[in-house]
């Protein structure tokens, strides 16, 4: 009976050894899930110094659960590792939406000025499609050229679109619908001087 | 008496005491922090931006579990001193960030001010030879990537202003090497003294059967009218929207270059062009090349030879271009159409002497492609 009552204080200490604090697994799993969803997300991107701070504070969440590993299982706390899986899930989940949003936004904006643009080049080419044939159609062979050129670099606003490369989308757009109109007001220009003089059939040269 | 040295003692124990963090610290950190995100750290300079957060983040998780403790001032606080090592570190990020980036943004708007000062010069020269359309659609492309360059570098984005300029430079470099390419033949010298012998051939006919004959220059556009071997006249000329270049096809905008003769006068009624002298082109040399060139598929199956070149006047004062003829002003051309007749020789060359505008405009685009 002594002997039992002395193993007894033994017998708790080794419970308490093997049956103390464990590192939030789950908790940590849940904050790197957030994590990749707001990378997914465009958070690097869109909210760039906003996710950095989240990778920090992931790789202070590591440090401080590897810390705690190297410790005697009697003294592990893993209180504080909880506490930064929590920041960082919760700070991923705000990233992540707010990241959406951005990107939400870059791509209407992208959307916007390649309508705008294409709308600018299809007046064009029908101001173009307007000149006449034969001898005074000279002067607008070049301005042809150039809205057959903006034309095809539509084209690229459509590319950077689809690589999601929304503000590369959205300034080629706006250069297509600013050099268009450009173009466009050079042949109604040709065309005010072409409607002062004769239009001549076209002739073999 | 012993209550006297307790209450002592507690009162030094709180007065001594201090905050484990001191808040200075932690601001000037958040500080650094703010002046990293308006210099958009981030996203300009990810790995100095990340360092910074990775250690801040350490940081401020050893802030908010020491927030409860106090110590005796006289104990080593480690975590201040990270605190103020890091606001050390990041001031010097700062500075230096700072500075990297008013490099970067004069860097992308010297770029900005070198291309477009480059595709200005380009245009102009490009326009003084008549040679637009042989560049296709490159102009409006480098006209397209400086505005973004321009777009670019208003955003701060200067890295991608830079990528844009970089990109427009290369564009008229190119735009220089079609100019090469195609007008190469107007700075060669075998070539112009082939040309220079065609027009004394031609001027010597004119002596010999003391009559008269015409040579234009393409390069100089200039007609001359030459008499027993005289120079009587010289007139300015306007060319096709294409005329620099050798004439291949119909269509193509042209003005041939070869020796020809007037086939037809065209008097006042007779022509839409005020008067006009029609050549006989093709001759049998355009011939046999535009053959050649079917045959070898650098001409298209469905374009004709071309026909109809002729020296005429001005139909419409406002439009001033042809379609590969070689136009004249109308008083001028009353002149020159009363002394010549049917069957003048008519040569045509590109040009007459080394130095000429279009040769000139090459060594110009030349040299400013290797400052680009």
């Amino acid at each position: 009976m002594n002997t039992r009552a002395a193993m007894l204080p033994v017998m708790c200490a080794l419970l308490m050894l093997t049956a103390c604090a464990k590192a939030p697994t789950e908790q940590i799993a849940a904050a790197e899930k957030a994590v990749t969803e707001a990378q997914q997300s465009g958070a690097a991107t869109y909210v760039a110094d906003e996710y950095a701070k989240i990778e920090g504070t992931m790789a202070a969440l590591k440090k401080e659960v590897s810390d705690q590993d190297g410790k005697l299982a009697l003294f592990r706390d893993y209180g504080k590792a909880e506490q930064l899986a929590a920041a960082a899930k919760s700070d991923a989940e705000r990233v992540k939406v707010e990241a959406a949003t951005k990107k939400e936004e870059a791509k209407a904006a992208a959307l916007q000025a390649q309508q705008v643009a294409q709308e600018a080049v299809a007046s064009t080419l029908a101001l173009v499609a307007k000149a006449p044939t034969g001898k005074d159609r000279a002067a607008l062979e070049s301005i042809k050229a150039d809205a057959d050129a903006l034309k095809e670099s539509l084209n690229q606003v459509q590319a950077a679109i689809d690589a999601a490369d929304y503000p590369a989308a959205q300034t080629k757009a706006k250069a297509i619908h600013e050099k268009s109109q450009a173009v466009s007001q050079e042949i109604e220009a040709a065309l005010a001087k072409i409607g002062k003089g004769k239009p001549s059939a076209a002739k073999k040269k | 008496m012993v209550l006297g040295w307790g209450a002592l003692a507690l009162a030094g124990l709180f007065t001594g005491c201090v905050e484990a963090v001191p808040q200075d610290a932690i601001e000037a950190v958040e500080n650094i922090d703010r002046d990293l995100m308006e210099l958009r750290a981030a996203e300009f300079s990810p790995v100095d931006y990340a360092r910074f957060a990775h250690q801040w983040m350490a940081l401020k998780s050893r802030v908010q579990a020491d927030e409860d403790l106090i110590r005796w001032p006289w104990e080593p606080n480690d975590l201040e001193l990270a605190l103020r090592r890091l606001q050390e570190e990041g001031s010097q990020t700062v500075a230096r960030l700072t500075k990297e980036r008013e490099a970067l943004r004069h860097l992308a708007e010297s770029k900005i001010a070198q291309v477009e000062d480059r595709f200005r010069v380009m245009a102009v020269q490009v326009s003084a030879i008549d040679s637009r359309l042989v560049l296709g659609q490159k102009p409006v492309e480098t006209d397209l990537l400086m505005k973004q360059a321009h777009a670019f570098y208003e955003q701060g984005q200067y890295d991608r202003s830079l990528d844009a300029s970089d990109r427009a430079a290369r564009n008229l470099a190119t735009q220089a090497v079609l100019l090469g390419n195609e007008f190469g033949r107007y700075a060669d010298r075998g070539r112009i003294s082939r040309w220079q012998q065609m027009a004394k051939d031609t001027i010597a006919w004119s002596r010999t059967h003391q009559t008269s004959a015409i040579v234009v220059n393409k390069a100089d556009r200039v007609l001359t009218l030459y008499h027993n071997g005289q120079k009587v006249l010289s007139y300015p000329v306007r060319l096709g929207f294409n005329g620099i270049r050798e004439k291949r096809y119909q269509g193509d905008g042209a003005t041939p270059e070869g020796r020809y003769r007037i086939s037809r006068k065209r008097g006042q009624g007779q022509t839409q062009f005020y008067r006009a002298l029609v050549l006989d082109y093709p001759n049998e040399e355009d011939r046999r090349r535009y053959r050649l060139e079917r045959k070898t598929g650098q001409i298209p199956g469905s374009r004709a030879i071309g026909g109809q070149i002729e020296i005429h006047g001005v139909e419409n004062e406002l439009m001033a271009q042809t379609l590969g003829c070689v136009m004249l002003e109308n008083p001028q051309m009353t002149l020159l159409f009363d002394r010549v007749e049917k069957g003048t020789p008519v040569t045509i060359v590109g040009a007459l002497h080394e130095q000429n505008s279009v040769a000139q405009t090459l060594v110009l685009l030349g040299v400013q492609r290797e400052e680009t």
